[in-house]
């Protein structure tokens, strides 16, 4: 068995080509592609940066033509491709699709490093999975892992500690001066989208109420009515700005509209109340010198964006950290997987053991004659000394499995317990219950199973 | 036992402050809750041990400059721990305990000499004086804590430096409002020392004035806060000077009463 992941996200493909594969509902197109001999197991991620399947499949030839007439007949549907999608394909195999899942999971490989949404969607995905039938227990390990890595990088790393859009800067700055947003108001300056943007980010840390400000009051109007704010004219200005905690101001003009006298003529009543200014207009809407008011804090949009852009430099230097929890943990799920090997193997050798046993104690006990207590406790007896001579080399053979030289061990059992296995290097080839048989192993606990890994 | 007791609360005090400067470098909200813990045992246990010291002689030398100041320590400490939570003040125990350790550090190191104050005769008011003076110095430390903090806060604010997260400040805010309650409650105790202090020296020498070096410093300090407490709440002063003036006011208070007291 091998995992092979095929997909294109952000870096790859243009937005052009990924809203063309992009799934709302994956289980139907899941269904269809595990119902073929190719995949065992599935699970689709879709989000707006990123298209992408993981499989598992006892035959990589064949799954990666599968998925690939996947993504250009069931993702795409009617919807025509305007450019070979081959050109933006990546593909991982084994170990590296192991890791890409890892990775992805952690938000170490979306455009903005350290963002939290992705664990989210990877958590729909596996869900969606898991409920039409896709996922089995081998990639519901693999991504119980990714979860558990991405919990790790968030906790263990600070990747995602600082604010990294405009808006949340914004937010954060805001923070630093106020207490708490309850009792603050806020005067949003013009009614685009970039206003509505950072007054989203405003209203979700608990701001209490807006006023809109605009030179058409109909457009102030109709978002005043969305926020349930008040809506007002650009000559109303001064009497706001004496009342207001937060001004965010991104309003077209030649002229700044805000300007030292009036914002000072403004804080000059309440000297101990300031006044955060957030100017995201181009050419500026306030005049620089309005930061020189005492209790005024200005910032502009370079302002704002060169924070977001040293943060996103600091969660940079922060993902190396997080590549060495990627690392960690695909070596345990690694190890776990190789582990697999050993199992038909330990499966044969205990059927073996049994059958010889529960022969034997036949035979002999029809030769005794015994009652029933006799024979239960003969019985009991058997299983619990075949259990204990084959405790020790099972637990080595499931410890070694892990190694690659590992095989050597399971090679040597079959050739001394007489199992006569097919000898084809692989034995996580057996069969399609394989997975099923190595989960219900790992329950019994035939399989070494990570303690450390909670979910 | 008063020794040990005092001894207690210093490594107590000293252990927050270093598990707080984990809690900021690892960083860790439950270190940090940690930290806050062992500086309320540490408030605890210098209360006791006050209480013990004052068993152990009914009238302690608390006019000995290394009690004073651990007893300044301890009410500055109560009151930091009243404002911690709504002023959002965890992250300061940092800078709060080790500043507490080092007064409670040098009261024990003086403590075997503890005898009856030499005041003893004086009746309750040398205590009173001490105890509320004490308070008052105390408050406006805090105060000037708080705007020593503003002040670094808004010029990095001004400056349009990003703040690391884990620093996690009190906002400009909530520290102009530590700064101003702690001046509406330390000014007030600081006046009730000066006339406590001036019924002290009255009974001791029948003039309410005696024009000693500690008496005039004391009292222009007093001046200074009285004027900064009118432009405070009485003009239209804005945060920063506030800030600053209770950064200045309290460093002139500390010459005033402790630094004049070296220097004579």
């Amino acid at each position: 068995m091998k995992i092979l992941l095929i997909g294109m996200n952000h870096r790859s493909a243009p937005v052009e080509l990924r809203e063309r594969l992009a799934v709302d509902d994956p289980a139907p197109a899941l269904r269809k592609l595990v119902a073929g001999d190719e995949i065992d197991e599935a699970v689709l991620l879709s989000t707006c940066n990123r298209v992408e399947v993981v499989a598992l499949t006892r035959s990589v030839v064949a799954a990666r033509h599968r998925l690939r007439s996947f993504f250009r007949r069931d993702l795409a549907g009617d919807r025509p491709l305007l450019t070979d999608i081959e050109k933006h394909v990546y593909e991982f195999g084994g170990a590296e699709a192991v890791r890409h899942v890892l990775r992805v999971a952690s938000a170490l490989d979306s455009m903005v490093v350290g963002e939290p949404q992705i664990l989210g969607q990877t958590k729909e995905a596996y869900r969606a999975a898991s409920e039409c039938g896709a996922c089995g227990p081998i990639l519901g390990r693999l991504f119980q892992n990714a979860f558990t890595t991405a919990k790790r990088v968030r906790s263990e790393t600070r990747i995602a500690e600082r604010p990294v859009s405009v808006a949340r800067v914004a937010v954060d700055l805001a923070h630093q001066i106020f207490d708490h947003f309850a009792d603050k108001r806020a005067l949003l300056i013009g009614a685009g989208e970039m206003i509505e943007t950072a007054l989203e980010a405003l209203r979700g840390a608990g701001l209490a109420s807006v006023a809109v400000a605009n030179r058409t009051p109909e457009r102030a109007g109709e978002l005043a009515a969305r926020f349930e704010a008040t809506a007002h004219g650009l000559d109303e200005l001064p009497a706001l700005l004496a009342g207001v905690d937060v001004v965010l101001s991104c309003i077209g003009g030649d002229r700044p509209i805000l300007t030292r006298e009036c914002v000072a003529r403004a804080l000059s009543e309440r000297p101990h109340q300031p006044l955060f200014l957030i100017d995201l207009g181009v050419p500026r809407n306030a005049e620089p010198e309005v930061g020189q008011v005492e209790n005024a804090y200005l910032y502009d949009i370079d302002d704002l964006g060169s924070v977001a852009h040293e943060n996103a430099e600091e969660r940079r230097r922060e993902a190396a950290r997080g590549e060495a929890i990627v690392v960690e943990q695909q070596h345990r799920f690694d190890g776990w997987f190789a582990a697999l090997r050993a199992v038909p193997t330990i499966r044969h050798l205990r059927s073996r053991a049994e059958e010889i046993r529960s022969r034997e104690v036949q035979r002999n006990l029809g030769r005794l004659g015994s009652d029933p207590e006799t024979a239960e406790a003969v019985e009991r007896l058997t299983r619990a000394i075949v259990n204990k001579i084959l405790h020790e080399p099972v637990s080595r053979l499931r410890r070694e499995a892990e190694r690659e030289e590992g095989m050597a061990y399971l090679e040597v059992a079959r050739m001394l317990f007489g199992l006569d296995e097919p000898d084809d290097g692989d034995d996580r080839h057996e069969s399609s219950e394989s997975a099923t048989d190595a989960e219900e192993d790992l329950a019994a606990g035939d399989l070494r199973h990570d303690p450390t890994d909670p979910e | 036992m008063l020794l040990e007791l005092n001894q207690i609360t210093a490594a107590l005090y000293l252990v927050a402050g270093l598990v707080s400067g984990l809690s900021i470098a690892l960083p860790s909200a439950r270190a940090g809750r940690v930290a806050v813990g062992l500086l309320v045992a540490a408030a605890v246990a210098h209360g006791v041990a006050f209480s013990l010291l004052h068993t152990v002689t009914p009238t302690p030398p608390l006019t000995e400059l290394p009690l004073a100041v651990s007893f300044m320590a301890w009410i500055g400490t109560l009151f930091f721990l009243v404002l911690l939570r709504p002023a959002h003040l965890g992250r300061l125990v940092v800078a709060v305990a080790p500043l507490a350790f080092l007064a409670v550090f040098v009261a024990a190191l003086r403590l075997p000499d503890t005898g009856p104050a030499s005041y003893s005769g004086s009746g309750s008011w040398p205590h009173a004086h001490v105890l509320l003076a004490s308070s008052g110095i105390s408050l406006l430390g805090v105060a000037a804590l708080a705007g020593l903090l503003f002040l670094t806060e808004h010029r990095r604010l001004k400056a349009k430096r990003p703040l690391s997260p884990r620093l996690d400040l009190p906002s400009l805010e909530a520290l102009d409002r530590v700064n101003a309650v702690a001046l509406a409650v330390g000014f007030p105790l600081l006046t009730l020392g000066v006339i406590t202090g001036s019924i002290w020296v009255r009974s001791v020498s029948g003039h309410l004035w005696n024009a000693s070096a500690h008496e005039t410093w004391s009292l222009i300090a007093w001046a200074v806060y009285a004027v900064l407490v009118v432009v405070r709440f009485g003009s239209k002063q804005g945060s920063r000077r506030a800030a600053a003036s209770a950064v200045a006011g309290f460093a002139f208070l500390l010459f005033a009463v402790i630094g004049v007291e070296l220097l004579v």
